[in-house]
């Protein structure tokens, strides 16, 4: 033979070489894992795990052992248990390098064992997806793995347990259509195609022209799948953030002293302000219901991240409805109050025209009191009082809300409200107008800053429906009885958080102090409380018809309760005793 | 000391002996069949002396002819190798009577060792542990049963006189016992002319680790280590390495006490191995002990450097020992592989014929050991095995890469080979990590066999 010796040799070891770079390149499951939990603490699962090949799909044996070869893994699913910052946790990876991250009997099962795993050791249950979908060569075995999974998580997800689901690219099919879709949490890669039907298959179907970043994250995020978009090198400190509001170590103890902050400091000592307030004359300051009105709509007023930034720490926000929508008329998220996780939701205005534009002028749609909804149920589940701020001049009322169903959000949520299982407090900061404003404001306690006012309408609708002319909204103000002193003397709020003089904008600091002090009250008073009787505290406040009446009676069936007990009646103890 | 030695073996071994015999200054008379006429060892050795015909049992195997030509050529002594009549009790004897030595130990040791049965029972009186079996040979198909009941299943059952898989049956539960008892019986008739047969409990994916010995005439015994050779497809060893990472110092002590305890017992002299399988749970059972110089002793030789071939000569030749326990330190890690002329994808089947081309790897700690050479003829009368490639590293993981690199430099063609197959498996992972035991290499095959034919096609070569 004419050839040199070694040619055949060299011929294949290029071959074995090819195969084993490209085994590198594809070679990650477990990679993204890894850089979430504690080195050193991963114990894997049931990594022998293995497929059956349940239909002998021709070929199937041979693809599943090139990519075994090539990944050092068995299967597309890695799962352990370990820690991240010590905080133990069962943790998935579901890798695109093997097979297209496809879910077949092996994932399913791995998933199913992992929730169970995580909800006998009351861990969280953190899974990191990347899939082309359910595995094409396990047939329907593979299609009723969506339900196993789905199933097993919800349960893991009943008994208490938290899922945070992290999804990376691509995160497609049967398994954004089951368990990756359920997390409590979401969080997405940037960038991430996640869908059901891919890209390709709808220009092919039905021929849909595809708007630019179509399935993306942040079109994922922007539709209200996915709560938070966070780059690979910050997930673990994202899911530390995330666990930190949700594992159970001792019981935080409230912090009794306030945070020096600077503001406080330089706060002016005035005399103390929340106690029964406006109690007939005398009380300083006298602004008409319409100059309150104007001044609480004026640019400068704080909004609801400058309360968020004086009152809490760590402020994490939450997006998406999980219905199609994130509205950012309503702003939702995870802080710390002291030690004490709480979360907090409340309607956004902006401080200049394009935010205002941006947030709607603070009048959420349906997908906006879906998403309040959504979080004050994450709340419930994990035992976090919830504090809402309310500055809106009503719900939107265009087209599109009501043919999203407004009126069935708002509806949901004063029901949804009453039966809560966590305090509520809910804090009038600015307008509070109407059902749009009661949305998120049902609360155990509502507190108004001074010059809030808060109305069944705000006052040009009021004017409009009963005069016919929105014009005579001054005029209409005055008679509405809609501002703080009015409210609390007819016992319809529960307390006033005084304002210096001008309004909140002059001296900001002081006016946190005492919202500071009123969330600590509410705290100490509420949180702990047994969740059946503040529920039916809760049901009794609202159910009082006038407030000479109140407390009304006892629901049919429920404690009874003595009028001494009475979340009224244990304010204003609470409150003489300042 | 010897003179002359005649060399009752071929191919690789033969290599071997001459090259020891040549750096001793012994003259080396290789006994060979006209089919290996042009074999490198007959260019080699000092003398060479065709004994018969290609088939074994006219040659290699031929006792009458090879002591003869022993005496023709005024040797001094016999050297039988390993395989052929290495563990022939009567060819040893053979060889005393016509007054010469038989490299190797006495023809007591050789048919007390060979009794499978009897060096079992002569080991439990002995305190060394040994698998749970019958005692003594069964004689009957219902006593088959009853012991198999008491033992528990699965059961082995294994031929007194058998070796290498031969007359050994398995029986998974009762109903499998009278059908094995009888197979086993009628296979060790027809392949040794004694058909009797003992029972023993089945240890499952076991380690199969073995113990390096060499005792001489004066009560001297040492202990070079141990071999871990679970690299095994069906019986037969592919790979071996030593030390045997599973093992902890508590283990291998307790082990090595074990296999110089063994040694003691049947008063053995010569080099020698104490063969052991190690279950899941660390309990370790003899299983045999082989009373030849092993394909595999230069595993150990690289690790003590100590040269087993030469201290055998010399026990032989009634010196003492050379060396004592306190001189050996095994050091590094070795493995060895066996390159046969044989197709892993038609079964492992040999592959016969002119080798038309072959490389070996050279560079620091690549030992080659082979009779093949640019030209030379594989025989399909005997042994596929036409080479050993060991490597020795400082570590484990360096030297599955010292073997990488060798196995991509070493080249044979003109006939197929394992050494791809060989080549795939320095790749598994579980490998890489140490975790295998004899099931391994049936396990993880099919998979390698599937790469290899993959890559083969995409490099445009066939078969």
């Amino acid at each position: 033979m004419g050839e040199n010796p070694f040619a055949r040799k060299r011929a294949v070891l290029l071959a074995y070489k090819e195969q084993r770079v490209r085994g590198r390149k594809y070679a990650h499951v477990g990679l993204k894992l890894r850089r979430l939990m504690d080195p050193g603490s991963v114990t894997e699962l049931w990594q022998d795990l293995e497929t059956q090949d349940p239909l002998q799909f021709p070929g199937y044996r041979e693809k599943l052992e090139d990519n075994q070869q090539r990944t050092g893994a068995r299967d597309a699913l890695m799962c352990v248990k370990g820690t991240i910052d010590s905080n133990p946790v069962v943790c998935c990876e579901l890798s695109a390098s093997f097979l297209m991250g496809s879910m077949g009997s092996v994932v399913g099962e791995k998933i199913a064992r992992a929730a169970e795993e995580a909800d006998q050791d009351k861990c969280p249950l953190i899974i990191i997806s990347a899939s082309g979908g359910a595995r094409m060569q396990e047939g329907m075995y593979a299609l009723f793995q969506m339900e196993k999974t789905a199933a097993s998580i919800r349960r893991f997800q009943r008994h208490g347990g938290l899922f945070i689901s992290i999804l990376t690219d691509p995160t497609m099919g049967g398994v954004s259509a089951s368990f990756a879709s359920l997390g409590d949490l979401i969080l997405a890669e940037p960038d991430a195609l996640i869908g059901f039907a891919g890209p390709r298959v709808i220009a092919q179907t039905i021929h849909q022209k595809l708007p630019k970043g179509f399935q993306k994250a942040q079109f994922q995020l922007e539709h209200g799948f996915a709560d938070r978009i966070a780059e690979p090198e910050k997930m673990r400190e994202e899911v530390l953030q995330l666990l930190r509001f949700h594992v159970k170590g001792e019981k935080t103890l409230l912090r009794k002293d306030l945070p020096d902050d600077e503001c406080i400091q330089q706060a002016p000592d005035l005399p103390d302000m929340v106690k029964n307030h406006g109690q007939g004359e005398g009380h300083r300051g006298q602004l008409s219901a319409y100059e309150r009105v104007r001044l609480v709509r004026s640019e400068d007023r704080p909004k609801i991240t400058d309360y968020i930034d004086a009152l809490f720490t760590d402020f994490t926000e939450l997006c998406g409805d999980r219905c199609g929508t994130e509205d950012p008329a309503i702003l939702c998220g995870l802080a710390f109050f002291g030690s004490q996780p709480v979360t907090v939701i409340g309607h956004r205005k902006g401080k200049n025209l394009r935010d205002s534009l941006r947030f709607n002028f603070g009048m959420p749609g349906p997908g906006g009191y879906r998403k309040a909804l959504r979080l004050m149920r994450e709340a419930e589940k994990f035992g976090r009082p919830v504090i809402t701020f309310i500055d809106t001049p009503g719900a939107y009322p265009g087209k599109e809300a009501e043919e999203n169903g407004i009126s069935s959000a708002i509806a949901e949520n004063l029901a949804a409200m009453a039966e809560l299982r966590v305090p509520i407090l809910s804090i009038v900061t600015g307008e509070g107008s109407s059902g749009g404003a009661l949305g998120i404001g049902a609360g155990d306690r509502i507190l108004m800053l001074e010059n809030a006012v808060y109305s069944v309408l705000s006052p040009e609708g009021f004017a409009s429906i009963l005069w016919k002319d929105s014009k005579r909204a001054a005029e209409a103000s005055e008679i509405m009885q809609m501002t703080a002193p009015e409210l609390l003397d007819h016992g319809l709020i529960d307390g006033i958080i005084e304002e210096p003089e001008g309004g909140i904008q002059k001296e900001p600091g002081f006016c946190y102090r005492r919202m500071k002090e009123a969330i600590e009250t509410f705290l100490s008073d509420l949180y702990g409380a047994d969740a059946d009787e503040l529920t039916e505290r809760r049901y009794q406040k609202y159910r009082s018809f006038e407030g000479a009446l109140r407390p009304v009676c006892k629901a049919a069936g429920g404690p009874v309760l003595k009028p001494e007990e009475s979340f009224n009646a244990t304010l204003q103890k609470q409150e003489s005793d300042i | 000391m010897f003179r002359r030695i005649l060399i009752a073996n071929r191919g690789e071994i033969a290599m071997r002996l001459i090259r020891c015999m040549k750096e001793m200054g012994i003259e080396s008379v290789l006994a060979y069949s006209s089919e290996d006429a042009d074999s490198l060892p007959v260019q080699m050795a000092t003398d060479a002396v065709c004994i018969g015909p290609a088939p074994a049992s006219e040659s290699y195997l031929n006792q009458a002819a090879l002591v003869e030509a022993a005496k023709a050529a005024s040797c001094d002594a016999v050297h039988p190798g390993y395989g052929f009549l290495s563990e022939n009790a009567d060819f040893a004897a053979l060889v005393h009577e016509n007054g010469m030595v038989f490299i190797g130990p006495d023809p007591e040791a050789i048919r007390l060792m060979g009794d499978k049965e009897k060096a079992r029972e002569l080991m439990k009186r002995n305190g060394i542990p040994t698998v749970p079996g019958s005692d003594g040979l069964v004689d009957t198909a219902e006593e088959a049963v009853r012991v198999a009941d008491s033992l528990g299943y699965p059961v082995l059952v294994k031929a007194s006189a058998g070796g290498g898989g031969r007359g050994m049956r398995r029986a998974a539960s009762r109903d499998e016992v009278i059908a094995a008892y009888q197979d086993a019986r009628a296979e060790a008739q027809a392949a040794f002319g004694d058909s009797s047969v003992y029972l023993e409990k089945e240890i499952v994916h076991p380690h199969h680790i073995e113990f390096q010995i060499l005792a001489d005439r004066y009560g001297s015994i040492v202990q070079l280590g141990e071999r871990d050779c679970s690299m095994q497809r069906r019986r037969q060893k592919m790979i071996e390495e030593a030390p045997a990472n599973f093992l902890t110092p508590k283990l291998r002590a307790k082990m090595a006490k074990a296999a110089i305890a063994a040694a003691k017992a049947s008063g053995y002299v010569s080099a020698g191995t104490v063969e052991f399988v190690v279950d899941q749970g660390g309990n370790f059972f003899f299983i045999e002990m082989n009373t030849r110089i092993q394909v595999e002793h230069c595993v150990t030789e690289m690790e003590t450097g100590i040269d087993l071939v030469r201290e055998q000569i010399r026990i032989a030749d009634g010196m003492k020992l050379s060396i004592r326990q306190s001189d050996i330190h095994p050091s590094g890690h070795t493995i060895e592989v066996r390159i046969n002329a044989e197709d892993p994808q038609q079964d492992f089947a040999p592959s016969p014929g002119n080798i038309s081309f072959v490389h070996f790897p050279c560079g620091g700690g690549v030992r080659i050991e082979s009779a093949v050479y640019s030209g030379s003829r594989v025989s399909p009368f005997y042994d596929s095995m036409i080479a050993k490639l060991i490597v020795h590293a400082s570590g484990r993981q360096e030297a599955i890469h010292k073997m990488r690199a060798a196995l991509e430099e070493l080249t044979i063609e003109g006939v197929r080979t394992n050494i791809d197959y060989l080549y795939l498996m320095m790749f598994q992972r579980d490998y890489l990590l140490g975790q295998f035991d004899t099931s391994f290499i049936e396990e993880n095959t099919e998979k390698i066999l599937r790469w290899e034919k993959a890559c083969r096609k995409k490099a445009g070569l066939t078969g």
